[in-house]
């Protein structure tokens, strides 16, 4: 009576679950995606708690701008518009500064701010900015995020991994081999001159995925900065709209998307998995959906083998492997606050003039003993701190309705995200409710912080907060390990050829017909549209799909051996 | 290039945006019910249509939302949807494959007193009649002989007439005329909702419901002149549907049309003006600048803001711009306050029914208390005292709303006045508290020990979230019989065209009216596929068809 088979069934409408049936569905084969909350999307999500008010739970900036998704599926038909910013960062510390960035699109603006507090090392970061304007940043980028793993077999060295391999072609002056040893904050403390600014790269970074601090991980971690700069701004309405174009793409190309709708179990067959069985509340009146040729699971690694899949169809090893990866690098607390004027930091109204005001504002920035003390709190200690002092609480302070009304309600602001680092609820040692217990007392904290650096941030403009915690988002966001959109953050051995375990990395599994398209794979979290562009490669491969005149595969993709791969030369 | 005033130009182009001019064969501005339905019938008659939406979500009161934040939504516009059965809509297109369903229980609208008696509307009557039987047996006998006539009332002349473009008042009464139904029509039209009630009841508590149920969506109670209404409402409040999955599903399951048959839905896109070319209208601007060109342009926007904003003025004629300067907005508004709990509030009453009920009303013990709140409300006060409304507990029947298994959401509604006696934001609060205590009394249950978060929404929300619906005027413009029928909004504008050659009304300020019923947006469709001269893939459902001969050959 109802259609219950479609050439593939996609377990989850997150970004990556909608983005690949969007693929798949352009390249001309049948897709049902299958979402359990009522709004697809994910992560890539805007809610409106309070009327007129838009804040943004988790996904906040667009950091795809280099993705091949853009042109491939032609978002612009799907209504995909940008708002790019004059600044999209800005620091401030306790003793007193409030140093505005600026952005790609108004380099003037981080210029004086390094003439006047580094005026000696005026430049930055070595002169990689300059080195990395366009077209090298782009190629970088791609080579980084949206490249396949290669196979097994093939083997490189590390040096002539693919973003090495373009970094030195385009900054051959700064390449050394000792940068494949090291993290982020040793480049930070190396070329950046001022403590400030390593400490709002460094916490940007984290906020991206790979911890500035991990070894052997420089450019992926710094390439979530170059991501965010290199976009530079956010989608108009926020990172929902970006997310209707996705879903309004597939749907156009016919996909059948699904919503209210989730998934108990995936069913595996003989070794095959054919289909995916919804839950008795599914809205979807056949519970069954049978999949002619693959499943795809945009859930994350944990959730697709140990709750859909089942022990019955895995070995022990691999569910232990699975059960292991690690979720360590913490997690999100995020609040948002609507309040009637945006902070005006050290009480001065030239700090940040609102035209060109920073939105994203790392604070209190003085030392990157913060940074370090955050971490010993979030992975070492693994709870909220017992004093919630000024060190343990480095924000990411954000505001996107100075360059896009349309979020807001004349004369109000909104201030979304605000991120606190925090551990994943498995890991904390006080239980996964502990953090939740806290909240008040954390939010007092961040809030009197915030009054602290902007004194105009006190209780008669603050009209309203909202709090999601990780513990939260694991209920609300179904699909989200560890409550944020990294899952298992990006090092050495959660990257590229080891996400998020080696037999996995290049997004088939165990299960004939079963891929991964989660933000557990390569290359992690954030809305790249990256995940699915590199599992379209193996779908290729695969003979799953055809690819249509308007695919590209990846300037770096190494297929698997022996595999005659239409259309590449 | 647009991008006037958000944002800035980037110095190298970082990807493709939607263009800044672009031409379709329609256009339809407001993505609310109305405007989705004429959206969907005319994309799948082959014509090139994009809905221009303000917000970020389509929808308008087709909204859920996660308004109890984190993680439980709520459905905090359209929850009863009261007109499934009869709307072309679900007989032209088959949403089941989009996991749309209606759930529709017999427990329908149940009233609670404080000595915790009750009395219930089900869909099935005679159940009706067994609950107004423990107050007055020869009301429930009444009842359903009444109940039986005004089903054929609503079945043969009042929903399918609301599907085709309305007639004069003169023309109506000459073609009721000719049948017995289309008499009692016009019987019940001259009697306000307080005559028919009292003619079809006795009991005081009986009373209390039906009024209730007859003039919760904005009828004057003490007004005559939209009698007809009353057996509609009464009939309908015995057969409202909860859209599963929530309200949004319906507008994701028109967007999903509108998009598979090549049309676009473009959000955030707030439309500042239509464009007029010697007397006609080809097109609207964006306020980003972007222009949309299109051979017909609909508009779902009040009065007020369609001929009074939208078009340079001296392209409006005199007489609509009167009509827009001299609509009225709707008498009253709601305030809602929403809850999150651990368990479903529930009530102690003599009938366990109750607690399945779709819709409990609760606080009024009499018509009388129930008119003295109404009365102040209508003359723009809220006495605290007497106030009193309606609940629903959402996950009774949806329990995907919530993301945390096993809590509940639910609401209290009560009617407002636009403004209140020292304004929303100071008396917010104050009013929550004696709407949760009222309905405490009635459902103990619901007190701070199983309260996990609750939110309150005041007409200026109602407002500010969907501006359309000014001084929160749910169905965009008052019912009163000058703007009613072929005055909705004026007789130069009936079945959706206008004055204005390209221009369009499909929004609930056109005839029939507000709430989700269809109608406005399916009878302009219909409206410009004839103009437009494409084939209609659609047929009249066969109590359309029946209507019209009767009553306009």
């Amino acid at each position: 009576m109802h259609d219950e088979t479609f050439d593939i069934v996609v377990v989850g409408g997150g970004h990556n679950g909608s983005t690949i049936a969007a693929y798949l569905a352009k390249s001309g084969l049948s897709v049902a995606v299958c979402e359990a909350r009522p709004e697809c999307g994910g992560g890539q999500e805007n809610t409106e708690p309070r009327p007129g008010f838009r804040i943004d739970p988790h996904a906040t900036y667009l950091y795809g701008g280099a993705a091949p998704g853009f042109d491939q599926l032609e978002l612009w038909k799907y209504g995909m518009r940008m708002v790019y910013y004059p600044s999209m960062s800005g620091v401030v510390t306790l003793d007193g500064i409030a140093a505005n960035l600026g952005s790609r699109w108004r380099p003037d603006i981080g210029e004086e701010a390094a003439r006047r507090y580094f005026p000696e090392h005026a430049g930055g970061m070595g002169g990689l900015g300059d080195a990395l304007s366009e077209p090298a940043m782009r190629e970088l980028l791609r080579a980084l995020f949206w490249t396949p793993p290669h196979p097994r077999q093939h083997e490189v060295d590390e040096a002539d991994l693919p973003w090495w391999k373009v970094f030195r072609k385009h900054v051959p002056d700064i390449w050394t081999d000792r940068l494949l040893d090291m993290s982020y904050c040793d480049f930070l403390e190396e070329f950046v001159p001022w403590e400030p600014a390593r400490v709002v790269a460094a916490m940007g970074a984290w906020y991206c995925g790979a911890h500035p601090n991990w070894d052997g991980m420089l450019l992926p971690s710094m390439g979530g900065t170059l991501l965010f700069t290199y976009s530079g701004g956010s989608p108009r309405g926020g990172m929902h709209t970006y997310a209707h174009a996705i879903i309004r793409c597939a749907i156009a190309h016919g996909a059948r998307i699904l919503t209210n709708s989730p998934v108990e179990e995936i069913v595996v067959r003989n070794g095959r998995a054919v289909g995916v069985r919804l839950s008795a509340e599914a809205s979807y009146p056949e519970k069954t959906i049978w999949a002619r040729k693959a499943v795809i699971s945009g859930a994350d690694v944990k959730q697709t083998f140990l709750r859909l899949v089942g022990p019955q169809h895995t070995d022990a090893g691999f569910a232990q492997r699975i059960a292991d990866v690690s979720l360590k690098g913490g997690s999100l607390f995020v609040m948002s606050v609507i309040c009637r004027e945006l902070p005006k930091y050290h009480g001065r109204d030239d700090a940040f003039p609102e035209d060109v005001y920073p939105s994203c504002v790392v604070g209190p920035a003085d030392s990157m003993e913060y940074v370090y003390t955050q971490t010993r709190d979030a992975y070492s200690h693994k709870k909220a701190p017992e004093h919630l002092t000024p060190e343990h609480l480095t924000m990411m302070i954000c505001s996107h309705d100075q360059y896009d009304p349309t979020r807001t309600v004349e004369g109000y602001h909104v201030l979304s995200p605000i991120y606190l680092e925090c551990p994943p609820p498995q890991y904390d040692v006080d239980g996964p409710e502990a953090y939740n217990r806290r909240k008040k007392e954390i939010v007092d904290a961040a809030l009197a912080l915030i009054e602290r650096m902007a004194p105009n941030m006190n209780s008669d403009n603050i009209v309203d907060v909202f709090v999601n915690t990780p513990y939260d988002s694991e209920f609300r966001n179904a699909g989200m390990s560890g409550g944020n959109w990294y899952g298992a953050r990006q090092s050495a051995d959660q990257w590229f050829g080891t996400r998020p375990i080696p037999e996995l990395a290049r997004y088939r599994t165990p299960i004939d017909g079963l891929y991964m398209c989660s933000q557990s794979m390569h290359p992690g979290g954030l809305c790249l549209m990256a995940v699915p562009y590199n599992l379209m490669h193996i779908l290729i491969e695969d003979g799953v799909v055809e690819p249509a005149s308007w695919w590209y595969p990846s300037d770096w993709y190494v297929p698997e051996a022996g595999r005659q791969i239409v259309g590449m030369s | 290039m647009v991008r006037t005033g958000y944002g800035m130009e980037p110095t190298e182009h970082i990807l493709d945006e939607f263009p800044e001019h672009s031409v379709f064969d329609v256009a339809i501005v407001g993505g609310g019910p109305n405007g989705l339905i004429a959206a969907a019938y005319l994309a799948r008659a082959g014509l090139r249509t994009i809905v221009v939406e303000r917000r970020h979500e389509i929808g308008g009161g087709l909204a859920t939302e996660e308004t109890l934040f984190p993680g439980y939504y709520t459905n905090p516009h359209a929850i009863y949807h009261m007109m499934t059965d009869y709307m072309p809509l679900f007989r032209d297109f088959d949403f089941s494959v989009h996991g749309l369903a209606f759930v529709k229980p017999n427990a329908q609208t149940a009233a609670v007193f404080s000595d915790k008696t009750s009395v219930m509307l089900c869909n099935q009557v005679e159940d009706t009649k067994d609950s107004i039987a423990k107050f007055s047996q020869r009301d429930a006998n009444n009842f359903g002989k009444v109940m039986r006539q005004w089903r054929r009332l609503v079945d043969d002349v009042i929903a399918p007439g609301t599907y085709v473009p309305p007639m004069s008042p003169l023309d109506m009464i000459e073609a009721f005329e000719r049948t017995e139904a289309g008499r009692e029509v016009l019987r019940l039209t001259e009697m306000s909702p307080i005559e028919i009630v009292n003619e079809l009841v006795e009991d005081d508590r009986v009373r209390t419901l039906l009024l209730y149920a007859a003039c919760m969506w904005g009828l004057n109670p003490h007004e005559s002149g939209l009698g007809f209404l009353v057996p509609l409402y009464i009939d309908r409040a015995a057969n409202k549907a909860q859209c599963y999955g929530g309200s949004h599903k319906l507008a994701g399951s028109l967007s999903r049309e509108i998009l598979r048959n090549g049309g676009v839905v473009l959000d955030n896109a707030e439309v500042t003006s239509f464009i007029v070319e010697n007397g006609r209208v080809t097109g609207l601007e964006v306020f980003d600048g972007r222009v949309i060109e299109a051979k017909a342009v609909l508009s779902s926007l009040p009065p007020p803001i369609t001929f009074g904003k939208l078009l340079p003025s001296e392209s409006v004629p005199r007489e609509l711009q009167r009509v827009s300067k001299e609509w009225e907005w709707d008498d009253w508004s709601f305030f809602t306050v929403a809850v999150a709990t651990n368990e479903a509030p529930h009530y102690e009453t003599d009938d366990p029914w109750v607690n399945d009920a779709f819709m409990v009303v609760t606080g009024f013990d009499s018509t009388e208390q129930l008119l003295r709140h109404w009365d102040g409300v209508l003359a723009g006060r809220l006495d605290l005292d007497c106030v009193g409304g309606h609940a629903t507990v959402e996950t009774r029947h949806d329990p995907t709303l919530v993301r945390v298994p096993g809590h509940h959401v639910s609401f209290i509604q009560a009617h407002v006045p636009w403004a209140i006696e020292g304004g929303w934001k100071a008396r917010q609060d104050e009013l929550t508290d004696v709407l949760l205590s009222r309905w405490g009394r009635s459902a103990r249950n619901v007190s701070p020990a199983n309260i996990v978060l609750s939110t309150a929404e005041s007409p200026l929300d109602i407002e500010t979230r969907l501006p359309n619906m000014v001084r929160g005027s749910i169905k965009h413009g008052a019912y009163n019989a000058l703007q009613m029928g072929v005055f909705r909004p004026h007789d130069s504008c009936v079945a959706g065209r206008t004055p204005l050659e390209g221009l369009y009304l499909c929004g609930a300020s056109s005839y029939p009216g507000g709430l989700v019923i269809g109608g406005p947006g399916y009878i302009a469709a219909n409206s410009v596929a004839e103009d437009l001269g494409v084939q209609k893939w659609w047929t009249p459902p066969d109590y359309v068809r029946r209507y019209r001969e009767t009553y306009l050959s």
